[in-house]
């Protein structure tokens, strides 16, 4: 983007000068007069006003900060060259205009010479290293940007975002701690002596503080179901949330063919009430669905716990 | 220990040049003289024994430095502090403030030809320049003067080794005049530019 005027000298000789090279208007106008080796202390004002007007005029009105200090020299030209036009007065301690202007430009020319100077001292500097700390290196600075947004914009972006549904859908695989056959087992165990015994008693040795009450219970409960499926026991309760009583089976053997028909009589030899009231799987409506594996293989005393079923579960095929 | 390793020590540990009387604190056994005679016998010893460093005297201070001739392996960390150059208008700026301490920002303006204000804050902020008082004149303007780290940046010992004016192939300004012209000494600055304006546009017409 170098810039540049054409300086057209009085006789016509012109030459190139780019403003950007110059740090400032003196530097231009030493230049111009160290270049044509014009005597500095008579300067052709009107010659070198021409030859920096012409290199001024490259100068657009976008680059008006460096701009103006050009202007400014070429205003002061005019006006030396203006007052070299008229008649002088003639006391002694009247300045030639021109004084002023050589003062500057001698003790700039003398600046830069200081600069070059200082310049080279430093560059000698910087092949020096010292001992010292890394100071940390400047981070880039964040614009403060402003806020060009109302509140309903804001509420409104609010309003917007869905946000992700999560659902937790880990399944977690634990150890059972419980087991079904246990219960089954303690169920049989006390029914070989007892001919009758409260549910409630299965689970006394178990505090009720005890995390695992609760799946000692529900294991309890669904080994006896198991059980009364099996034919192996009696459950009765004699009005809901009562206490349910076990008992042992009395009936036909358990093991003639007894998997499709879990017949409600079955359940309550002494009466028509149904069985119990939480034992839903078991009534006449409900399909007993297809005999387990395990039923085949083990019939008797060890039942395996995994296939317990609920209801929900869909039916398999028979 | 004798008085050289302590010097010894302190140097090392110093990430500034220290003044004899500074180093000289590090011990009651010490005074100025005995430090001087210890830093000699150090700068001789380093110098004899082919260090890559050596001590120097910089910024009214002594200073262990890395030999010149070594600056293209360390150039190449991060880890190592590299000197920064200025830029033209900053060196420029520097050298008026330098020799012409204490003055104002108009006056340095005035003599570059060209505004300075940006450079100035950015010397300021480099600790190369700082306000020594605040002048006469129209909202008594801000006078500034080169610190301590401007002479340790150009390896100076002193404001003696600048460049004497009388070894410059052309003459300042004797110190004692003004700088700026009488008109525009006790004006804000703009008010002569408009007078130079109107006869640019009288100028102009004619």
């Amino acid at each position: 983007m170098a810039r540049s005027g054409t300086v057209e000298g009085e006789r016509g000789g012109g030459f190139l000068v780019e403003i950007d090279r110059f740090r400032g208007p003196l530097d231009l106008l030493l230049h111009l007069i160290r270049q044509q080796d014009i005597d500095i202390f008579d300067i052709p004002i009107r010659r070198i006003t021409d030859q920096f007007l012409g290199a001024v005029e490259g100068i657009r009105a976008a680059d008006l900060d460096s701009a103006g200090e050009f202007l400014e020299m070429a205003a002061t030209l005019i006006r030396i060259k203006a007052q070299m036009l008229l008649p002088r007065p003639e006391s002694d301690d009247d300045e030639d205009p021109r004084a002023e202007l050589v003062r500057r430009l001698l003790e700039y020319e003398q600046v830069r010479e200081i600069t070059q100077r200082m310049e080279r001292a430093e560059a000698e500097r910087s092949r020096r290293f010292t001992r010292g700390f890394v100071e940390p290196r400047p981070r880039p600075a964040v614009d403060d940007v402003p806020l060009e947004t109302t509140w309903d914009e804001v509420f409104g972006a609010a309003l917007d975002v869905t946000l992700p549904v999560v659902v937790d859908d880990t399944h977690r695989v634990t150890p059972r701690t419980v087991s079904m056959d246990d219960k089954a087992a303690l169920i049989l165990d006390r029914l070989e002596t007892e001919h009758g015994l409260e549910f409630r008693t299965l689970l006394a040795p178990f505090a009720h503080g005890d995390p695992e009450f609760r799946m000692h219970g529900v294991m309890t409960l669904l080994a006896g179901l198991e059980l009364t499926r099996r034919r192996r026991i009696h459950l009765r309760q004699s009005a809901p949330f009562h206490e349910l009583w076990i008992y042992r089976w009395e009936g036909p053997e358990p093991d003639d063919g007894m998997a499709e028909g879990a017949l409600p009589d079955t359940l309550g030899p002494d009466h028509g009430l149904p069985a119990d009231a939480t034992a839903d799987d078991l009534e006449p409506s409900d399909p007993i669905p297809a005999k387990p594996a395990w039923d085949d293989s083990e019939p008797d005393k060890t039942i395996p716990d995994p296939p317990i079923r609920s209801r929900n579960d869909p039916p398999g095929e028979p | 220990m004798n008085a050289e390793q302590i010097v010894e020590a302190v140097l090392f540990a110093s990430d500034a040049p220290l003044r004899p009387d500074e180093i000289a604190r590090a011990d009651e056994s010490l005074d100025e003289d005995r430090v001087e005679v210890a830093l000699e016998w150090l700068r001789r010893h380093y110098l004899e024994s082919d260090r890559a460093f050596d001590l120097v005297e910089i910024a009214e201070g002594y200073q262990l430095q890395t030999r010149p001739e070594y600056a293209p392996y360390l150039e190449r960390f991060d880890t190592v502090p590299k000197p920064s150059r200025l830029s033209g208008p900053a060196l420029e700026t520097l050298a008026i403030i330098a020799y012409r301490q204490p003055l104002g920002r108009l006056e340095v303006e005035y003599i570059r030809g060209v505004g300075s204000s940006g450079v100035i804050r950015t010397l300021v902020d480099r600790g190369l320049i700082e306000v020594v008082g605040r002048g006469e004149g129209l909202g008594r303007p801000l006078l500034y003067g080169t610190t301590l780290r401007f002479l340790e940046h150009f390896g100076f010992r002193s404001m003696e080794d600048l460049p004497r004016p009388e070894e410059l192939p052309i003459v300042l300004r004797d110190r004692n005049s003004p700088i700026l012209p009488e008109d525009e000494e006790d004006g804000n600055g703009n008010a002569p530019d408009q007078e130079e304006l109107e006869l640019e546009d009288a100028d102009g017409e004619g």
